[in-house]
């Protein structure tokens, strides 16, 4: 797993922050797996057990990890979305990432839509999971 | 400029924060307490000692006018340009209404009254972390609670290391030094990452990701 299309930090981050830089990316490749093909299993295991999700699709607004698995599902695959890693900051325990996907499709989506995310992460001792979702839907 | 280049940028009691936002300095503290007007304290010193930054009194002072208050009172220091003037483009009006509603978190982690942050919050709002090794995860009513039991934190310094706007959702990194109280013990830091989402014209926090330091 090469890590999430397009992604570049030109911070000079010491080893250590590269090696948590490429576990939350890899963490990270799991939810765009599961867009990409429609499934939401594939992403389950990116999220925290008490992750949140919030934004709005549209004027109504989307709350709960809940509804994101439903929606992956009844939208189906995404074959040619193209996601951005446009930031990774990491503290300590904690990190965000802001992810752009561009060209977003499905039977929910539509054709050629664009995405903003706002990921926050939680370091685990089983890995960095996702803790919430945040995001803006270019209707 | 004169005012620019003239070297005392702080206020340094409650007379001359209170002369400086022309109001009693019985109003000042309670603005800093239901307001989160920006009110420093020298560390090691009394609790009384405190002092404030021009440039922060301003920018709170904007950001008060701009927002309203239930407080009808208006304040705005003499001799500055008219607050109330429309903003300069949407970013900054949106920058302005997030940094209020951090006001109101911080207000209440100063004074040590979870209730008082409350309206900045989501009812659904969450929060997760470490502190000491320990995750904690789940509603943010832990963090009100917390709040309330760990009471005043007069010295903390929260500096905004990052404010991210987009549409409808924001991030906001703070950084807070001079953390204390019961359960945050003496002169701790903590980083905090706050995911906000627009709704109905206002800005709520939806989470509240932190990490204490042991440093």
């Amino acid at each position: 797993m090469s890590g999430a299309g397009g992604a570049y930090c030109l911070c000079m981050a010491t080893a250590k922050t590269q090696s948590e830089h490429d576990a939350i990316l890899k963490t990270l490749q799991l939810y765009i797996d599961g867009c990409k093909q429609g499934h939401s299993e594939l992403m389950r295991p990116a999220f925290h057990p008490q992750a949140s999700f919030f934004g709005y699709a549209g004027d109504q607004l989307a709350v709960g990890l809940g509804f994101l698995f439903d929606w992956i599902e009844r939208n189906g695959p995404a074959p040619d979305i193209e996601p951005r890693v446009v930031s990774v900051d990491i503290a300590e325990s904690i990190a965000v990432v802001r992810l752009e996907v561009a060209n977003w499709s499905g039977k929910l989506a539509g054709s050629g839509v664009r995405m903003s995310d706002l990921f926050t992460f939680l370091r685990m001792p089983e890995g960095w999971k996702i803790i919430q979702k945040a995001f803006h839907w270019y209707s | 400029m004169l005012q620019r280049n003239t070297p005392q940028k702080t206020l340094d009691s409650w007379k001359q924060i209170a002369g400086y936002l022309d109001r009693s300095e019985r109003t000042a503290r309670r603005w800093e307490v239901s307001e989160g007007l920006p009110v420093h304290r020298r560390g090691h010193q009394k609790s009384d000692t405190v002092f404030a930054y021009k440039h922060e009194i301003e920018a709170w002072t904007r950001r008060r006018t701009r927002f309203g208050s239930q407080d009808t009172a208006v304040a705005r220091p003499e001799g500055h340009e008219s607050p109330s003037e429309a903003p300069a483009n949407r970013y900054l009006t949106e920058h302005d209404a997030i940094t209020r509603t951090m006001d109101r978190y911080v207000a209440g982690a100063r004074v040590g009254d979870g209730d008082l942050m409350r309206p900045a919050f989501h009812r659904e709002a969450t929060m997760s972390g470490y502190c000491q090794g320990v995750e904690y995860s789940g509603s943010i009513e832990h963090v009100f609670e917390w709040v309330t039991l760990n009471g005043p934190a007069p010295n903390i310094e929260p500096r905004f290391a990052r404010i991210e706007i987009i549409e409808t959702i924001a991030l906001v990194h703070l950084e807070v030094r001079g953390w204390s109280g019961k359960l945050a013990g003496v002169n701790s830091r903590a980083s905090d990452v706050f995911t906000l989402l627009k709704l109905d014209g206002e800005w709520k926090i939806t989470h509240k990701l932190f990490h204490w330091h042991t440093d």
